[in-house]
């Protein structure tokens, strides 16, 4: 990963901002572990209105799927989750790889309805984190190597001034699964 | 004296959104209110007890009842409160939906499940607990449709559902006829609630859009307000669009970027 233009204060602010305001409650209700779901009331729309408000905000694309979602588009349905809703083995040693740093966790034989809740500030601050790191190394439009922070905010060339083309957030779910397919991360869950 | 005063209404899905305008009109022309919303614990909720608040102290009489549509039992669990609070229904608003917005290549066997469920079964499970309750007197069922049942959407699958559901409009409008039941759509367009977050996710410039692309809310509620007058007992089986005539033009459905 290149070295992060946007810290990682300045997009927990954003995230303390964007919830704050899509629920009209008070910032300070917003801390770094609280589930957006269990504690904060956020629901399906709420996540939407939330995820909308960080993508002005950094000029990015926030994934439309969780991941479970993708594995299972991904690897097979089936793979993630059982043919009763329950976690699979294979779910959480990728939930774990993935989202252990995030501090939630999951185990097999958990129900799919619960993984909502495991969503903190946290996670979506890492999701943020790791979409504005898909800057490429130099600008397309003009071939620098030059990229500064406009406006606290958007990763922007220094010579020309274009702004930095970046993955989406589904995209970077995706590469990441490919890469722990391709580094044998689900090796003991294929027969 | 509003047009609705003596009646017992149920809006599904009016903690939020249109929804809650239309079961709000239903209200101020008289009618007691059932306010019903899916998920316990959530802003839904709280945004429902609030409504009914609202219309209580206003003088009319509304509970908020929490009820997964998609779930029978619960959906038989929500009409025997109707049934103990009010001992009657007169008007059966079938707004709720719910849905994945993926391409058909993404759709997993559980977004299927939840499509059809909530939009669908969900429905029909509704008019199955509604109809012992409006034995014997006439009748309002309004089902809330949208263009996408006749116009492709970007990720839209519930736009086949609510295609579905207008066919059902007619066979419901049919069977119940004689007992002075109506049954009717309304195929609503562009509306600016919390579902054009949702749309412009995957429209991208959609909430750019000329202010002439969108219906206000009000205006939907009043139809639906309209169909459950007496003045519209003769309308039967029918999905009135109400899109402030977005789909007569072409270019307009066009993202302006």
């Amino acid at each position: 990963m290149p070295e992060p233009l946007i810290s990682q204060a300045t997009i927990y602010r954003a995230v303390q901002t964007a919830i704050g305001e899509a629920l009209q409650i008070p910032e300070e209700k917003v801390t770094p572990d609280r589930s957006l779901i269990k504690d904060l009331g956020v629901e399906s729309l709420d996540l939407i209105d939330i995820n909308f408000r960080l993508e002005q905000d950094f000029n990015i694309v926030m994934p439309r799927k969780y991941l479970l979602d993708h594995v299972e588009e991904l690897f097979g349905e089936g793979t993630a989750i059982d043919d009763q809703d329950r976690l699979t083995g294979a779910a959480v040693t990728i939930w774990n790889a993935r989202l252990g740093s995030t501090g939630t966790a999951v185990h097999a034989g958990m129900s799919i309805e619960a993984v909502p809740a495991l969503v903190t500030p946290r996670t979506l601050v890492m999701v943020v984190e790791e979409i504005l790191a898909t800057r490429p190394a130099t600008c397309p439009a003009c071939g620098k190597s030059a990229w500064t922070v406009a406006d606290e905010r958007f990763i922007t060339c220094g010579q020309c001034g274009a702004r930095a083309p970046l993955s989406t957030g589904d995209d970077v779910i995706r590469q990441w699964l490919e890469d722990f397919r391709a580094r044998g991360g689900l090796t003991s869950h294929t027969p | 004296m509003g047009p609705c005063r003596g009646r017992v209404a149920l809006v599904t899905g009016s903690s939020r959104g249109l929804g809650r305008v239309i079961a709000r009109t239903l209200s101020e022309a008289g009618a007691d209110l059932i306010i019903n919303y899916r998920q316990a614990g959530g802003r839904s909720e709280t945004q429902a007890r609030a409504l009914a608040k609202e219309l209580v102290e206003r003088g009319s009489r509304a509970v908020a009842i929490q009820a997964d549509i998609g779930q029978k039992d619960a959906v038989a669990a929500m009409f025997q409160q109707i049934g103990a609070e009010f001992g009657r229904l007169d008007i059966l608003v079938l707004n709720a939906a719910r849905a994945p917005f993926k391409k058909a290549g993404e759709l997993l066997k559980r977004d299927l499940l939840e499509l059809v469920e909530t939009n669908y079964l969900g429905n029909v499970y509704c008019l199955q607990q509604a109809l012992p309750l409006m034995q014997g007197r006439p009748g309002h069922v309004v089902f809330i449709s949208s263009l996408g049942s006749r116009f492709a959407l970007p990720s839209y699958p519930l736009g086949s559902m609510k295609a579905a559901m207008e066919s059902l409009v007619k066979q419901w409008a049919t069977e119940l006829g004689d007992r002075q039941i109506t049954v009717n759509g309304v195929t609503v367009g562009l509306l600016k609630t919390d579902s054009l977050m949702v749309l412009r996710q995957y429209w991208p410039g959609v909430e750019r859009l000329p202010a002439s692309a969108f219906v206000d809310l009000e205006d939907v509620a009043g139809v639906v307000l309209f169909l459950c007058s007496d003045a519209a007992r003769s309308i039967r089986g029918q999905n009135l669009v109400v899109d402030n005539g977005l789909s007569n033009e072409l270019l307009h459905a066009a993202p302006s970027s």
